[in-house]
């Protein structure tokens, strides 16, 4: 192969290809971005995503909000601002053919410690890592991920599920078909509904806590130890009530009068002393009590 | 040289009369006060431009249908109760009471305060039904948890259960509206042209398996009227439906 014929086979292609090269899309590959924000003291960090990606969300100890992210292509666009400690993140659509691949963007931040976030995407993972501080984390079929979190923590899909390890604080989940699971909680009080939706508690109760667990369908399963300490009520109305724990409950002892229901299945115990306070419920899933220990 | 009317009393007299007319000794006073003439003019052009505002606030169907269904749900409100008050000889109003409710919201100020009202009751009763939930269900010792039988509770804890029919019966309706509001949303979504994405198919999911949760929960609620969890979690189903609706719609009106 000489060097003569090289140059008259690649030079066409190499010119075509020059010639060419401003007509390629300028969205062909994705773009990065990286911003800084200087704060003073707790941060209130607002990421509304139009499009599909992920928001992943980790701490620090700078006074510092680093935003560092890619998008798709051109045709939706990052935007964001600094109000003092407040910082606004948005993608908003530019091109309004932008297919829905092209209006990707994730989406990563490094926050201080003691952060408020409130997170929107629609369907990649919301992550987020030790941060202490208020939450609102919103996806449409996106799963959300926390762990170590502490605050109060509003967790709304409609098919993503939750995964929630170590969390602290207060907890309101709500979701038509994710399901939601509690992992080693320290939470005080949770709230969790969903409707077709599987709900999982494997972890300590905190005394005094209030935890209330409904799924429609699903199965609303509670893991707890021997040591807790709380009053059970679990019923269904279609669904069965599954207690592999019996021999640790005793018959509640409150003096509330329980007033009966032919409707509804299902029963009222104590562990323990009774400090928290755990309700349990299914339409026509199944309720499981299990003892971890 | 102003009058001897002071300007307090043009200000007092504004509130009195209205702008219009004015008392003679105050047109008086304005006539001779540029101060009192600005304040005046000030008045006229809010007054001209909230006669500019739209005439109503109403919000959307599924904001009262949410908040009706919570209510009934919980026994708050019963529809007997709501019939009472409308003639019966006037099936169509009765038919609709909610229509005749939201009917009366006609001025701006009071259909704020009333959905103020509304969702600052619905928010309470949201946090009553938490703590109402557990009020209800079989007692049985945990020897017999998996069992339900009623006839073991003791006696003098035995309440009968109040029926309501009508209760259940505005849920139906709701769900009738909500299922009125879901074809309009086929309908436009068949008008659109532009390609579903992956959210799209999922909400769409999400509908199919909310609507088959609503009907497997309207047909247990009309045998079973009395049964207060199975219309709690039908409510919050009309809930979550409601919502999921205004997502899609919202999500059409942003992309067309």
């Amino acid at each position: 192969m000489s060097l003569r014929w090289m140059g008259r086979t690649m030079l066409p292609v190499l010119g075509v290809g020059v010639l060419l090269w401003p007509a390629l899309p300028a969205n062909a590959a994705p773009r990065h971005f990286e911003k800084h924000f200087t704060v003073q003291g707790k941060p209130v960090v607002v990421i509304q995503n139009i499009g599909n990606g992920r928001i992943e969300v980790k701490s620090w100890r700078n006074a510092e909000v680093v935003l560092t992210g890619t998008q798709a292509s051109n045709k939706i666009s990052v935007d964001s601002e600094q109000v003092g400690d407040r910082i606004d993140v948005s993608s908003n659509l530019i091109d309004p053919t932008a297919q829905p691949t092209e209006m990707e963007a994730n989406f990563q931040l490094t926050v201080p410690e003691e952060t408020e976030l409130q997170l929107k995407t629609q369907t990649g993972l919301i992550y987020v890592e030790q941060v202490i501080g208020d939450m609102t984390l919103e996806s449409v079929a996106g799963d959300v991920h926390l762990k170590a979190v502490n605050g109060y923590i509003i967790v709304t899909t409609k098919s993503g599920s939750l995964v929630c390890t170590s969390c602290a604080g207060k907890l309101n989940f709500n979701s038509i078909s994710g399901n939601a699971q509690l992992l080693q909680p320290a939470l005080s009080n949770v709230n969790l509904f969903t409707t077709s939706g599987n709900i999982l508690f494997d972890g300590d109760f905190v005394r005094t806590g209030l935890y209330t667990m409904n799924s429609g369908k699903g199965v609303v399963e509670v893991r707890f130890s021997s040591n807790d300490s709380f009053d059970l009520n679990a019923r269904t109305a279609t669904g069965t009530v599954d207690n592999q724990a019996a021999d640790f409950i005793k018959p509640d002892s409150h003096g509330i009068k329980h007033l009966a229901n032919k409707y509804t299945k299902g029963f009222f115990g104590t562990i323990g002393q009774g400090l928290a306070k755990v309700e349990l419920s299914s339409y026509s899933g199944t309720i499981r009590l299990l003892r971890r220990d | 040289m102003p009058s001897p009317l002071q300007c307090h009393d043009v200000l007092e007299a504004i509130e009195l009369h209205d702008l219009s007319p004015l008392p003679e000794p105050v047109r008086d006073h304005l006539s001779d006060c540029l101060e009192c003439q600005g304040i005046v003019a000030d008045f006229e052009c809010i007054l001209s431009t909230a006669h500019e505002l739209p005439a109503e606030a109403e919000p959307p169907a599924r904001v009262w249908l949410s908040l009706r269904a919570q209510l009934v749900a919980e026994g708050v409100i019963r529809e007997d109760a709501i019939r009472a008050t409308i003639p019966a000889e006037n099936p169509v109003v009765r038919a609709s009471w909610w229509h005749g409710f939201s009917a009366l919201l006609h001025g701006r100020v009071v259909a704020i305060a009333a959905v103020g009202v509304l969702l600052f009751t619905a928010a309470v009763f949201e946090v009553r039904r938490n703590s109402v939930l557990p009020v209800h269900p079989a007692i049985t010792s945990p020897a017999v948890a998996q069992k339900s039988n009623p006839t073991q509770f003791p006696t003098e804890l035995q309440v009968p259960a109040q029926p309501q029919p009508t209760a259940a019966q505005v849920l139906r309706d709701s769900g009738a509206t909500l299922r009125s509001q879901e074809r309009e949303l086929h309908t436009a979504q068949t008008a659109g042209t532009l390609p579903t994405s992956p959210v799209d198919d999922s909400l769409q999911q999400d509908l199919v398996t909310l609507d088959a949760f609503i009907a497997d929960c309207e047909q247990h609620v009309q045998a079973n009227p009395e049964d207060q969890l199975a219309r709690q979690y039908l409510a919050a189903a009309y809930q979550q439906k409601a919502q999921l609706l205004a997502e899609m719609l919202d999500r059409g009106r942003s992309v067309n």
